[in-house]
């Protein structure tokens, strides 16, 4: 779980705000924490990262984040529409914020899959 | 009765936004059926975004061309005037072929606008102006003559360069038009209200601000998707504030007749009288957090000036 964390701290606070890790088979990554004003970097940093990797599906399980504001669900969406021909992120168990905000702006982008499973 | 859809001779602005008094249903019939014939026969979009009693009203009347026509109840879509540019009149109208006219019917201003609402009413009635500056579209905003205080339409003649008057008289040019100065009538000051939970904030304290507003709509009985509203909205107003408005500010939640109203007050100013109101093109990075709270909010009211920004919003039980 170590490997490849990444940790935010937000100005003052002591606790990480975001942390990102592979998942193991390396087809995607784990966050956990939220995603906001003071974790917006290490957020679009793992994006870039999942558009260059490559894969078709890169999975993103967000089961353990609290909250992704909409500057997080736009780094989001402007990563899925750089992924190309026939690559897709699945992104698993976002909060309903998320969702909210995807489909408010980007409604029916089909190179993001919700998964709640 | 003849109805404003092509420009009077002398208007340089392709853009049309008449008032359209009536007091009856025939009166309405009168005024908005020919509109929105005309519309279809010469192959031009039409929208119809008005109170649900009068959507039926329409539609009935229209029969079978209703199929053509995009209608939309106001009082759901616009139920927040600061949603009414974004979310229904420019999400209609941005996305039409180039080369036709648009017609819209907005009727933004129904009898039973609560005193917190109508002047965010107002104030949208104005902005359109402004938000639609030389287009070749037109926007017929039905006001109810009957029911509605004379107040109202004394507004009506201010934000509408056009009337078209109750009965049978000829449309004539509205000497009162003048939306810049509505739009500064409106931004009303919100001063502090008595016993709310108050939460200042700064960077650090982001996710504070958004939890302690979650937990006091809670307590106040919000649930599921208003909730989650609550929290999406106080983290764009506050997240604003500290990149826009100074560095930080204050956040007040309280409950007003069963809903919950979140508050944010910084030092910031907003310049652009449009702010929050316009569509963000699909490949826009950033610059959504006000629409965003404009989309979801049953009411935002905003106050701005040299001494900082107040913007108000609503959420109800959905």
């Amino acid at each position: 779980m170590e490997d490849g964390r990444r940790t935010a701290d937000g100005p003052g606070t002591p606790e990480p705000c975001l942390t990102v890790c592979p998942l193991e088979g390396g087809q995607g990554v784990r966050a956990a924490g939220e995603i906001g004003l003071a974790t917006h970097t290490i957020w679009e940093r793992a994006l870039e990262r999942a558009v260059r990797e490559g894969e078709a599906v890169y999975l993103l399980e967000l089961s353990e984040v609290t909250f992704v504001d909409v500057a997080g669900a736009g780094a989001l969406a402007a990563a899925a529409e750089r992924l190309g021909d026939g690559r897709r992120f699945v992104v698993r168990r976002p909060p309903p914020a998320l969702r909210r905000v995807l489909e408010t702006f980007w409604p029916g982008l089909s190179t993001i899959e919700v998964s709640m499973s | 009765m003849s109805v404003a859809a092509e420009p009077l001779a002398t208007a340089p602005d392709p853009f049309v936004h008449p008032a359209l008094f009536y007091r009856d249903d025939r009166e309405y019939l009168d005024g908005t059926l020919p509109f929105v014939r005309a519309g279809l026969a010469a192959g031009e979009p039409v929208a119809v975004a008005v109170p649900g009693d009068r959507l039926r009203l329409l539609r009935d009347a229209l029969g079978d061309d209703a199929a053509a026509v995009r209608l939309v109840d106001m009082r759901e879509a616009g139920r927040n005037p600061g949603r009414i540019i974004p979310g229904v009149l420019r999400a209609f109208a941005d996305d039409r072929p180039a080369g036709k006219r648009v017609r819209i019917i907005g009727e933004p201003v129904w009898a039973g606008r609560s005193e917190t609402e109508y002047p965010a009413c107002v104030q949208h009635e104005a902005l359109i102006n402004a938000a639609f500056r030389g287009r070749a579209v037109t926007i017929l905003c039905p006001y109810d003559a009957a029911r509605l205080p004379a107040r109202a339409l004394a507004d009506a003649h201010a934000t509408h360069p056009v009337v078209i008057p109750a009965g049978p008289g000829p449309e004539y040019r509205s000497d009162a038009y003048a939306p810049d100065a509505v739009a500064a009538r409106c931004n009303e000051p919100l001063p502090p209200v008595a016993d709310a939970m108050t939460f200042p904030f700064a960077a650090a304290s982001l996710p504070g601000a958004r939890h302690a507003a979650s937990g006091e709509g809670r307590r106040l009985g919000l649930t599921g998707v208003a909730l989650e509203d609550l929290a999406i909205a106080t983290a764009e107003l506050t997240t604003n504030s500290v990149r826009h408005g100074g560095g930080s500010g204050v956040l007040r939640v309280w409950g007003e007749n069963g809903r919950v109203v979140c508050e944010v007050r910084d030092r910031g100013r907003l310049t652009d009288p449009l702010a929050g109101r316009h569509p963000a093109p699909h490949d826009q990075r950033g610059g959504r957090g006000l629409l965003m709270v404009n989309l979801i909010a049953d009411l935002v009211r905003v106050h701005t000036g040299d001494e900082g920004t107040t913007i108000r919003c609503w959420f109800g039980p959905r």
